[in-house]
Formats: structure tokens, sequence, C-alpha cells
């Protein structure tokens, strides 16, 4: 599917490198990749191989110190941040190791706010928060607090926020490491059908073999350069 | 949901840091709110104890403007009677009282004291200021005044009479020559600043005019307006009427005479300023620190809402959104404790010790002045704006990734 498609975000020759005291430590270097409608990506590799460094930079979360992160075509780093956020808000969701729900909000109320950014009229949000959570088979907990929830549930719902908006690419960054085998087996399982039912392309930051097993693509990682990128 | 609502939330789920900075601005507020309302409450009490003692407008010869007083009655208004007629027929007007400023020596034989005295009509002056009030033994002059004069009780200590005895006043005349009344001490007046109190004479027109043998001329006419009347143009208006009447003469406004008010009043607004100063530090600092504190403490929070597309600016708006609610629950909690501490202090009977200058002090009464609770609540807005707005510039400009992997 990927192959011959326009990429939603697509990178070019992107290094990126932190300063930990006073040396300089590459964490991304000379990177290429592109993302097209309806992949299903993993992005594997050792811990420090660079995987959610790249994943921040192809999220427009962070700046490369050279190369391009195109979205759609449109130069991210030409991109005020007020642009980018938009752009984060209208085309990307994500989802985090730590679910990262705001705690004073309830599920509904979570899955709302990507929208009510938006501007989507507020009844339209309830709407649609509430199909969203129903689909992640969280209907009866629309009006429950993160904190009540488990931590299958809460990923669920952080799901369901990516979605929000009708995004084109989710970023997952080790969206199973916090949870229990049979759970991440069950949101792997929804976010594949997420996948193939709507068209949204997933790309993870991963070193679990468990999602690599159910990627469609395997991008791997060494020391901050691309390794290998093959369908698996 | 609207940056309030999410303001709001995030308040509550801090309870105890919300309530100690909702504490603080509430004391705040309640503090602006009541030393207003006492000060408002003074300054009216002063303004019209002021206009009581010198009438709203004075009018003068021009060539007695700036002279001693001991000079005024050689620039006086001749033909006061005419004059005060003039004057009193303006519609603004309510009273016109003519006095004659003038100083010399009372004796009783046995004793001499300078003194500083004022000639009144006694009826129109006893109708349209607080002079009876003032009476603490004896009673106020009558009449035309006749022989009568008022002491201070300090001059009548220091001269050592009592109501019913006679003295001597002696003075200068305007063409210098030295001239001495016999008068009987009518009353005794406790004039409530010391220095005046232990000088104190009052007496009729008649008495004093035959003393510096003055005839028909007064040092000024003290004017008393309607209430609501516009104190500018009635003082247009007799400004022209007298000079039409052949008069040279100035029309000045109370606030002019009135050096003890604005002083006192200087005084007060200095005190208020300077605590008030010392409120908005308070507040501010307390502010900032656990505005800081939520910002740190959120920092990862702040991290995904940014990532899941909210705007800088919408970062900026959510924490300057809580200062906001804080102080308007401040306010509002800040208003119920100064409703109940001003009724406390006003029914406590409290008495503060005199102002600058005054032998009497003043019974506590805060009044609810409008102005003082409006001025607080814009104070204590601004203060929390003030105190939100760096550290919500500083959430606003984290770095996503930064903020993310923040523990």
């Amino acid at each position: 599917m990927s192959a011959n498609a326009t990429p939603i975000v697509e990178a070019s020759k992107l290094s990126r490198s932190y300063r930990l005291g006073e040396a300089v430590v590459p964490a991304v270097q000379d990177v290429s990749l592109a993302i097209a409608p309806g992949d299903f990506v993993a992005l594997r590799g050792p811990s420090g191989s660079g995987k959610t460094t790249l994943l921040n930079l192809l999220g427009l979360l962070d700046r490369p110190d050279a190369g391009t992160v195109r979205v759609e075509g449109r130069d991210g780093e030409a991109l005020s941040e007020e642009a980018r956020s938009d752009l984060r808000r209208d085309r990307f969701g994500f989802v985090f190791q730590t679910f990262n729900l705001i705690p004073v909000l309830s599920a509904e109320e979570n899955v709302s706010y990507p929208m009510a950014l938006a501007g989507v009229p507020a009844a339209e949000r309830r709407a649609r928060a509430r199909e969203l959570l129903s689909s992640v088979g969280l209907s009866a907990k629309f009006g429950v607090r993160p904190d009540l929830l488990s931590g299958g549930q809460r990923q669920r719902v952080a799901i369901a926020r990516a979605l929000a908006n009708g995004p084109a690419v989710v970023f997952a960054d080790e969206p199973t490491a916090n949870l229990d085998s049979h759970t991440a087996e069950e949101i792997l399982d929804l976010m594949r059908g997420i996948n193939t039912s709507r068209g949204v392309a997933f790309l993870f930051a991963t070193h679990d073999a468990l999602v690599v097993s159910r990627a469609r693509r395997v991008v791997t990682l060494h020391d901050g350069a691309v390794q290998s990128d093959a369908a698996a | 949901m609207s940056a309030f609502a999410l303001a709001w939330r995030n308040l509550v789920r801090q309870k105890r840091r919300s309530f100690l900075m909702i504490a603080v601005v509430t004391f705040g507020f309640a503090a602006f709110a009541l030393a207003g309302g006492f000060i408002a409450q003074s300054f009216e009490g002063l303004k019209e104890g002021t206009i009581k003692s010198v009438g709203d407008l004075q009018v003068v010869d021009r060539r007695a403007v700036g002279k001693a007083e001991e000079a005024t009655l050689e620039y006086g208004l001749p033909d006061a009677t005419r004059a005060r007629t003039l004057a009193a027929a303006d519609p603004a007007v309510e009273a016109v009282l003519p006095r004659i400023d003038f100083v010399g020596l009372a004796t009783t034989g046995s004793k001499s004291v300078p003194f500083l005295g004022v000639a009144v009509d006694p009826g129109p002056e006893a109708a349209a200021t607080l002079a009876p009030e003032l009476i603490v033994s004896g009673k106020y002059l009558t009449g035309d005044g006749g022989d009568g004069v008022v002491l201070g009780t300090g001059l009548a200590a220091a001269l050592n009479v009592k109501p019913g005895q006679r003295l001597t006043m002696m003075a200068t005349t305007p063409d210098g020559s030295l001239n001495a009344v016999d008068g009987v001490v009518e009353g005794l007046a406790d004039v409530r600043i010391k220095e005046l109190n232990d000088r104190y004479v009052a007496a009729g027109i008649g008495l004093v005019s035959r003393l510096l043998q003055s005839g028909n001329t007064v040092s000024k006419l003290v004017v008393f307006l309607k209430p609501g009347a516009d104190e500018n143009r009635a003082a247009e208006r007799l400004g022209k009427a007298l000079a039409g009447g052949g008069y040279t003469i100035v029309v000045r406004h109370w606030r002019e005479l009135a050096t003890f008010y604005e002083q006192v009043k200087m005084l007060y607004v200095g005190i208020f300023g300077f605590v008030g100063a010392v409120l908005v530090v308070i507040v501010v600092l307390s502010a900032a620190i656990v505005m800081t504190m939520a910002v740190t403490e959120r920092t990862r929070e702040i991290g995904t809402l940014r990532a899941i597309g909210t705007r800088p600016s919408g970062i900026l708006k959510m924490f300057l959104a809580e200062g906001v609610v804080i102080a308007l629950a401040g306010c509002v909690a800040g208003t119920l404790l100064a409703l109940v501490v001003r009724a406390v202090l006003n029914a406590s009977g409290i008495v503060l010790p005199p102002p600058p200058g005054a032998t009497h002090g003043m019974p506590i009464n805060v009044k609810i002045y409008p102005l003082a609770y409006g001025a607080g609540l814009a104070a204590m807005l601004l203060t929390m704006g003030i105190a939100s707005f760096f550290p919500a510039r500083r959430a606003s400009r984290i770095q996503i990734v930064e903020a993310l992997a923040h523990v």
C-alpha cells in the first residue's frame, strides 16, 4: 500500500543531536523516511537508537538540526509554532507510553479536547467523542476520569483522543510498554482494526516484539541511522 | 471546554494550594475594601467639617489674598451689608456670613494672653456652621452677639475665666492705633485643633467693629451653597455680581483655604498607598510562587497539550485563566470577609487616635464604598495577572519533547 502512495510525512536527511554536559550525542543521523496513507510501521531498535527522537521529529514535536520534514507536501520547518500546532491537531494523533490523559477531564472530555481546539461545535464534539469511545469499547466510561480507569482503558481513551480530528497518521511511542501482554494484544488489535477500517496510518516506536510482529513494515534503527526498512 | 472551566478544574485538583492562594487574595481584597471604605469615610467627614468651617466659597478683597491676618482688614470688604445682599441674591447660595479675622490680647487684669479672633453674625453662623456644637460650657452667642465672647477652652484655662466672667480685648485698628473693649464670656468652645483652641475667640461683628473701629468693613464673606449646587458656576456668578457692584474681589474655593484637609488627605493617601503596595507585593510573590509550582508540576501535561495541538498562546491563556479565577474567587470571599469585619468594627465602638493637629479621636466607622471594592477587584485581577503571566509564558515556551520527558 505504501510503495506508490503520496507520503503523509516525508523526512529527508534528518539529523538531531543532544548536548549531554560537554558532549554532543547524535540521536538521529541523516535519516530519510516516508510514511504513506494506511501504513502500519514499527520503528524498532535498541535503547538509545533514536526511535523516540525520530518519532518526535516526524510528529513535529521537535525540530531537526539538519534535514526537512514535509507533511502532505508542506515543509514543517518553515512553519511557525502556531502553524505546527494546528497541523498536529488536524493531521496527527499521538499515543504515549504513559497514556498522558488530562487528569481533570473525563474520558469523553479528553477525547473532545482536540476537537474543541479545532473549533468543532459542542454537540458534534460530544457525539463524535462518544462514538469514538464506543468504538474502542468504552461506551460505559464516558464520564469517568482517567484515575479510575485501568491502564488498558486509559490507552483506549488515548487512542480515541488520537482519532478525534480524523488524523492521517497516529504516532505511538511504546504504546504497549505499560500494559500486560493480554491488554497489549487487545490494544494492538484495536489499532490494527482502525488502520484497516479507517485507513489511518500508524507509526510505532517500540521495543516490543509483539508490536513488531503485527507491523506491516519494520524500520530498524541503529545508532540513529536506518539499518533496514522492509515489509514484514 | 473553556479555558476558565479547565482552570477551575485544575484549581479544584490542587485544593490545598488553591485554597491558600485564594486566602491570600481574600485578605488582600478585604484589606483594600476596608481601608478604602474607612479612608473614604474619613475624607467625607473631613470635607464636610472643613466646609462647615470655611464655607464652600469665600469672597475677599483682591488685595487681601496672601496677606497676614492682621492686615486683612486693611484690605477688607467695605460696605459689607450691600456685598452680602448681592451675594445672597444668587439662586445657588444658601447663606452668606460676614467674618472679621483679627488678632489681639485678651486680659483679665491679672493675666494677658494673645488670641486669634473671629467676628461673626451669630444667628446665621450658628445655623450654617458647627460652632454651637463646639460649646462645652455656657452657650453660643445669640442675637447680634452684644458684648458676649466665646473662648477656646485652652484660652479660657490660660486666662482662668469661666462663663459669666468679664475680660478685656485689646487690638490694633487698621489705622495703627490701639483700642480695647470689654466683653463677657458667654461660652467655652472645644475647638478640635489644639493650637487654635489655646488662642480662639469668637465675638459678634458689632463688638469687634467697635474694637477695630472698622465700621461696615469685614475681612470676608463666607458663602454656603445649596446642596448639589455647582461650585464653579456659583463662584463665577458671584464674582460677576460683586464686580458689577463695584467690588474688587476674588472668590476662593474651600480647597484653596483648607490646607489642613489637603495635608491630612495626603497623609492618608500616603499610608494607604504604602499599605496597598505592600499588599500587592505579598500577593504577587505568593501567586508567582504558586503558579510557578503549578507549571513545574504540570510540565508533562503541558507537553501533552502542546503535542495534541494546543497552541503556545492556548497554554498561556490556560494559566492566566487560573490566575483570574483565583482573583475572582478571592474577591468574592474577600467581599464577604470585608462585610463581616466592617460590621464587627463599626459595632466595636473603637475610637481612633486624633489625626495630626486635632484634639479628638474619631470613632471607627467603615463605610461600604463601592469604589474601594472596585479598586480592590481591579488590583487583585491585575496582581494575579502579573503574577501568572511570567510562569504562564514560561509554560507556553516549554519544549514539547522536554516536557513530555519531564518526571
